[in-house]
C-alpha cells in the first residue's frame, strides 16, 4: 500500500449553473484556484461541495474531471460515502480505477448504526480497495453518529489499507485517544482536523488538515497551517481567532453561506442545488459585511 | 479581591466515614496533602466531591475546613450551585463570610434555561457577593446548556468580579468561542479546563485546569502543566497521553473508581454516597495494575 501522508488538503466546492447542472467549466477554475493557493491535496466532492445532492453518475464524473485536471500536480482522495454499503463500495472500486489516491469515508446516512453494523459496513468498505482508507468523524454532520476509538482499532486490526482519521468533532478526548490509542496499534496511522481548528488538534499530535474554508480564505488558513505545523501555538493564536469568526458567520448559514461568503469574494460557485435555498440578497450583503470585519479575510484576493 | 489562577488546581474529593458521614480530619488531611505537593489552588465541592448529594450544613462544614487548613497559603474557591438558588445564595453568602477567595456557579440545574435566565442568575450571584466569580460550563453534562461567548461577553461587562470560567465542553470550538470573547475584554480571564487538557487548552490560552486525576497522580500533573507552559510540546504529548489514560480508567464511576484509587495510593477516604457506587474490590484491583502499568505506583507519594 502507497506512503501518501496527507497535508493541507483543499475541498473545492461544486459550482453549479443556473438550471442546477454541475458547472465543469467552472469548476476546472476552481480546481486551478486551490493549486495555486496552497493546496497539497484535494478531497471531494465532500459534504461542503454537496456530494449528498449529486446523483451517483455525477459524482463518479466529477471525479473523472478532477483528476484530468489536476494531471497528478496533488494527489485526489474521493469522497464514497453512501447509506448502502454495497452503492459506497462500488463508489470506492470506481474510485480507485479513476486514479484517486485514497478514499474518504464517514458514517452511513440515516441508519443510525449500531457498532455491529458499523464495523461490517466499514469494513466492507475498505477491503474492495487497495488504496488508502479514511474514516471522516462527523457527529454534528451525521445527526450524532460518531466514529468510536473501539472502531478505529478495530479496523487497523482488520484493514492494511486503513490510514487514517479526519476528525470534525473537535473532542479533545477523542483527539487524544486516536493518537495515543491507534498509533500504538499503528505507528504511522494519520490524525487530520476535519476542520481548520488545528492549534488544539496539533499540540495533541494531528498532523495534516482539511481546509474547507481555503475557498473564502486561503492565506488565512495557510498561514494558520504553517505556524502550526511548526508547533508555533501562540503565534498562531491571533489567525486561529480570526479563523474562529470566519468559522462562525458561514455556520450558521450552512452550504448557502459558505457559496454566498465565495461569491462575495469574486468566486461564484453558483447557488446551491435544492432543497437548499440560497440566501437572499439581505443576507448576502450581511455575510459579506461581516467577513470584511474579519481584517485577514478582507485582505484576502479576491476572484480566481 | 484580586487572585491569579493557574496551574492545576486540586478539587479534593469528599472523605466519608464508614457510615457516610463527612470526615473532617481526613479531609483536612488531604487539603494539606494537595497544597504540599504543589496545588496552586484548592477547589471545593465540585461535583467529584459529591456537592449533589450533601447537604447545605455539610458543604458549610467542609468550605470552613478547607480555607481553614488552606491558611491563606493558596486560594480556596467554593463551589456554591445547589438544585435551589435560595441555597446556592446561603453557601454564597457563607463562602464570603468564612473567607473563601471566590465562589464558583454553574448553569442552573434542571431547568435547561435560557441564556437570559443564566445571565441574570449570575447576575444576581455575582452582585450579590464581594468575591471574585468563576463560573462553570458543563454542556455535556446539562443537554446543552451552556455559556455562549456572547453571553460571557455579556457578563464581563456587567461583572468586574467575574474572574473566570471552568469550561468543561474539552471541545476546541466551544472553548475558542468563549476564550476568543473572553480574553479580548479581560485579557486576566481564566480559562480553566474541567478536566486536565491542557495539551489542547494551553496553546489557545488556557491558564490551567481543575483536577480529575491529582490525588492519585499530583506529580504528573504539574509535569504535564510545566510541559505546556515551557511550548515543549514532546514531553506535554507524553504526560498529556498519560494522564488521559487515568482519566479514562476515573471517568467510569466518577468519582467511585477515583475514591477506589485513592485506596491503592495509601490514601483512602472512605466509601461514596448513593446513588453513586462504591468500588468494589475487584475494581480497585484492576485500578491498581492499570496505575502499576502507567508507573504512577512508584512515580507518586504513597500515604498523605
Amino acid at each position: 500500500m502507497s506512503d501518501l501522508q496527507l497535508g493541507l488538503v483543499h475541498t473545492p466546492l461544486t459550482p453549479f449553473t443556473g438550471d442546477i447542472a454541475i458547472d465543469f467549466e467552472q469548476y476546472g477554475r476552481i480546481i486551478n484556484f486551490h493549486l495555486k493557493n496552497g493546496a497539497e491535496a484535494l478531497a471531494l466532492p465532500m459534504h461542503v461541495a454537496e456530494s449528498v445532492s449529486l446523483s451517483d453518475a455525477e459524482r463518479r464524473k466529477l471525479l473523472e474531471f478532477a483528476l484530468e485536471q489536476v494531471e497528478g500536480r496533488v494527489p485526489v482522495i474521493a469522497h464514497i460515502t453512501q447509506s448502502g454499503t454495497s452503492i459506497a463500495c462500488a463508489l470506492a472500486q470506481h474510485a480507485e480505477q479513476a486514479g484517486a489516491a485514497a478514499i474518504i469515508c464517514t458514517t452511513p446516512y440515516y441508519w443510525k448504526p449500531q457498532p455491529g453494523m458499523m464495523l461490517q459496513h466499514f469494513t466492507e468498505i475498505g477491503a474492495t480497495v487497495k488504496i488508502p482508507y479514511f474514516l471522516y468523524n462527523a457527529p454534528s454532520e451525521m445527526g450524532g453518529t460518531r466514529v468510536t476509538i473501539e472502531l478505529v482499532l478495530d479496523l487497523i486490526k482488520r484493514l492494511d489499507n486503513f490510514a487514517g482519521l479526519v476528525d470534525i468533532s473537535l473532542d479533545w478526548q477523542f483527539l487524544i485517544d486516536v493518537v495515543s490509542n491507534a498509533r500504538r496499534a499503528k505507528p504511522n496511522f494519520q490524525l487530520l482536523s476535519g476542520l481548520e481548528f488545528l492549534i488544539s488538534a496539533g499540540a495533541i499530535g494531528a498532523k495534516g488538515a482539511f481546509a474547507p474554508h481555503a475557498t473564502i480564505a486561503p492565506r488565512l488558513v495557510k498561514r494558520l497551517y504553517d505556524l502550526c505545523s511548526a508547533e508555533r501555538y501562540k503565534d498562531a493564536r491571533p489567525t486561529q481567532h480570526e479563523f474562529a469568526s470566519l468559522y462562525q458567520a458561514v455556520k450558521k448559514r450552512g452550504v448557502s453561506g459558505m457559496k454566498a461568503a465565495a461569491r462575495s469574494l469574486g468566486r461564484d460557485c453558483g447557488d446551491p442545488r435544492p432543497p437548499i435555498l440560497p440566501l437572499m440578497e439581505s443576507a448576502q450583503r450581511a455575510l459579506a459585511e461581516e467577513l470584511l470585519r474579519i481584517p485577514s479575510v478582507a485582505e484576502e484576493g479576491r476572484g480566481w | 479581591m484580586s487572585i491569579t489562577l493557574k496551574g492545576v488546581m486540586q478539587a479534593p474529593v469528599t472523605p466519608l466515614n464508614e457510615d457516610f458521614s463527612l470526615d473532617i480530619p481526613c479531609f483536612e488531611r488531604m487539603v494539606d496533602f494537595h497544597i504540599r505537593h504543589g496545588a496552586p489552588a484548592i477547589a471545593w465541592p465540585h461535583h467529584k466531591a459529591e456537592s449533589l448529594n450533601m447537604t447545605v450544613e455539610e458543604r458549610k462544614l467542609g468550605a470552613e475546613a478547607a480555607v481553614k487548613t488552606s491558611a491563606g497559603r493558596v486560594p480556596v474557591s467554593i463551589f456554591v450551585s445547589a438544585l435551589a438558588i435560595k441555597d446556592t445564595i446561603e453557601l454564597a453568602r457563607h463562602a464570603e463570610k468564612i473567607g473563601a477567595d471566590a465562589i464558583l456557579v454553574i448553569t442552573p440545574y434542571y431547568w435547561s434555561p435560557s441564556p437570559e435566565e443564566i445571565y441574570e442568575y449570575v447576575v444576581r450571584l455575582g452582585t450579590m457577593v464581594d468575591l471574585p466569580i468563576l463560573t462553570y460550563n458543563s454542556p455535556g453534562y446539562l443537554e446543552g446548556i451552556e455559556f455562549t461567548g456572547e453571553l460571557v461577553g455579556r457578563l464581563i461587562q456587567r461583572l468586574p468580579n467575574f474572574i473566570g470560567m471552568k469550561d468543561a465542553s474539552f471541545n476546541s470550538e466551544k472553548f475558542l468561542e468563549i476564550s476568543r470573547v473572553a480574553l479580548e475584554l479581560r485579557p486576566s480571564f481564566a480559562m480553566i479546563t474541567g478536566v486536565e487538557f491542557l495539551l489542547p487548552s494551553v496553546p489557545l490560552g488556557g491558564a490551567g485546569s481543575f483536577s480529575a486525576a491529582g490525588a492519585i497522580s499530583p506529580n504528573l500533573c504539574n509535569e504535564l502543566y510545566d510541559a505546556c507552559v515551557a511550548a515543549d510540546w514532546d514531553r506535554a504529548r507524553a504526560a498529556q497521553y498519560k494522564i488521559t489514560r487515568l482519566w479514562m480508567l476515573f471517568r467510569e464511576q466518577y468519582p467511585s473508581s477515583l475514591k477506589g484509587g485513592m485506596v491503592m495510593m495509601g490514601r483512602p477516604v472512605g466509601p461514596t454516597r448513593s446513588p453513586l457506587p462504591t468500588a468494589t474490590k475487584e475494581r480497585q484491583d484492576y485500578i491498581r495494575s492499570q496505575l502499576d502499568e502507567l508507573g504512577i505506583l512508584t512515580n507518586e507519594p504513597h500515604g498523605w
